[in-house]
């Protein structure tokens, strides 16, 4: 076997050259080499979608994904949906539907709404289900889910994408609950 | 040494040690562009062995209602995110007959194409396909290729799946209906399932496609093929998630759904 194989990745923005072994799966990669730990690993065989990254703008399930064969690759996690101190649009609505319960599965859910969102900013309702069936929510917050995708879609058809953290959270207590 | 396409097959019969690790894996990303297209050519549809399932959801095979299958197998396929990266010839190589595009494919009677360094060879499903995880293909082979004729006109397709859930299943029953119709009479009908007998592969219900062909569509004739002629030619197994006879019932109902949802579609009705 070869001893490592050399891999270019842009992971969030920022190149790595990382030099791995053949077998190193990329949800290992993330997590313990990068650091990326909101991937998480639920079933590690493709079912549960805890482990879901982009992987050039598509959702890739990194616990079957071997990092050695993705040289050149573009990945984003949740760490780069929005620079420190800001959120993204797609943040602000999951706080806002307030959706989150113990929030292990809610960084896959985040990817699949930005991938969806990437290719259309108006979903039909069937096609939010087809992409949200992706991963599993064990708390069972699929509706809050389903809303905060109508609602990041909003803000991103009136050109807002970056919000203030600080702002964000401090209103966050104001707004009435969703029902 | 084993090939590698979108590794949702090959990674979990490494992970659960269903097979040897391989020595090498050959990781065909390095030719995924060229191995990965649909093209419609004169009276051929071209399949690239390498095309992720979304990108078959992209082309010709989800606009004509002559593939209309196709659709169906796509959103009962895993989940969405799978689709991105699974692959139609690595679904036809992993050879179970819980391979959706396997079953859909076995009746549009499909060419397969391999290469190796001594050249092209052509193969049919049925010869590529031996057994269960047993197949013709060379281990210094690659599949290159899906070829099908494109069906007449009054031709189209459809493909179910019965489990428990809606998705993320593996189907305890499967099957497809390839049917042209000529006004209302059975001109050629192609009917596939997940398994027959003995093979644990899909396979075609030849008995029954023989009974229906030049036969007038009704709901008699169709009674007839599924509850008399589909029993005499199947014999379904019963395992952990289900017995046989809840198969062959199941069966018979989805030869039923299908036949009709075909010549629905044909119409170009709901
Ligand atoms: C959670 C989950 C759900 C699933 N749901 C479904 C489902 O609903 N329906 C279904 O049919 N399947 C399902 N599968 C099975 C699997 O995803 C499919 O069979 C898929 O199409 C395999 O394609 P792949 O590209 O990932 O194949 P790989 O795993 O890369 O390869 C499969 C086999 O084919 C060989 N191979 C691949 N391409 C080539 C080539 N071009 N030339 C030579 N050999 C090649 C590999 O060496 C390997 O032996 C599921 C799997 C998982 C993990
Ligand atoms: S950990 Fe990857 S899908 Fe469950
Ligand atoms: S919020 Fe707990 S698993 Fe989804």
């Amino acid at each position: 076997m070869v001893e490592t194989i050399r891999v270019n990745l842009k992971v969030n923005g920022k190149q790595y050259v990382l030099d791995i072994p053949p077998d190193e799966r990329l949800i290992d990669t993330l997590r313990y080499r990068l650091g990326f730990t909101s991937i998480k690993e639920g079933c590690g065989r493709g079912e549960c979608g805890s482990c879901i990254v982009l992987v050039n703008g598509l959702p890739r399930h990194s616990c079957l994904t071997l990092t050695a064969t993705l040289d050149g690759a573009e990945i984003l996690t949740v760490e780069g949906l929005a620079p420190e101190g800001k959120l993204h649009a797609i943040q602000v609505a999951f706080l806002e539907t307030r959706g989150v319960q113990c929030g292990f599965c809610t960084p896959a859910f985040m990817l699949l709404t930005k991938a969806l969102l990437d290719k259309t900013l108006d979903p039909s309702d069937e096609e939010i289900k087809q992409w949200l069936a992706s991963a599993i929510c064990r708390c069972g917050s699929y509706h809050y889910y389903f809303k905060a995708v109508r609602k990041a879609a909003e803000y991103l058809k009136k050109g807002k994408i970056l919000f203030d953290e600080k702002e964000v959270r401090k209103n966050l207590y104001k707004l009435p609950l969703l029902r | 040494m084993k090939p590698l396409a979108g590794g949702t097959e090959l990674l979990l019969l490494i992970r659960d040690r269903r097979i040897p690790t391989p020595k090498y894996l050959l990781d065909l990303n390095a030719i995924r562009k060229e191995l990965s297209y649909v093209k419609l050519e004169e009276d051929k549809v071209r399949i690239g062995a390498a095309t992720t399932l979304y990108e078959l959801s992209q082309s010709i095979l989800h606009k004509d209602k002559r593939y209309a299958g196709f659709v169906d197998v796509f959103y009962g396929f895993a989940t969405m995110a799978m689709r991105f990266y699974a692959t139609i010839g690595g679904n036809i190589l992993s050879a179970t007959q819980y391979n959706d595009y396997l079953t859909l494919l076995t009746v549009y009677e499909p060419e397969l194409v391999l290469v190796s360094k001594q050249g092209e060879r052509r193969l049919t499903l049925e010869q590529l396909v031996l057994d269960k995880r047993k197949l013709a293909i060379r281990p210094d082979e690659l599949l290159k290729e899906i070829i099908i004729s494109v069906p007449p006109e009054n031709t189209s397709s459809s493909f179910m799946k019965f489990d428990r859930r809606r998705i993320l299943i593996a189907g305890v029953v499967t099957g497809a209906v390839l049917l042209t119709l000529n006004d209302n009479v059975i001109e050629d009908v192609k009917i596939s399932f997940d398994m027959i007998r003995e093979k644990r592969v899909p396979g075609r219900a030849r008995k029954t496609e023989e009974f229906l062909q030049g036969k007038e569509l009704s709901e008699e004739v169709v009674e007839e093929a599924a509850e008399e002629i589909l029993p005499s030619e199947m014999e379904r197994m019963s395992d952990w998630w289900t017995t046989g006879e809840y198969r062959l019932d199941m069966s018979k109902v989805v030869l039923k759904r299908n036949i009709f949802r075909a010549a629905r579609r044909i119409r170009g009705e709901k």
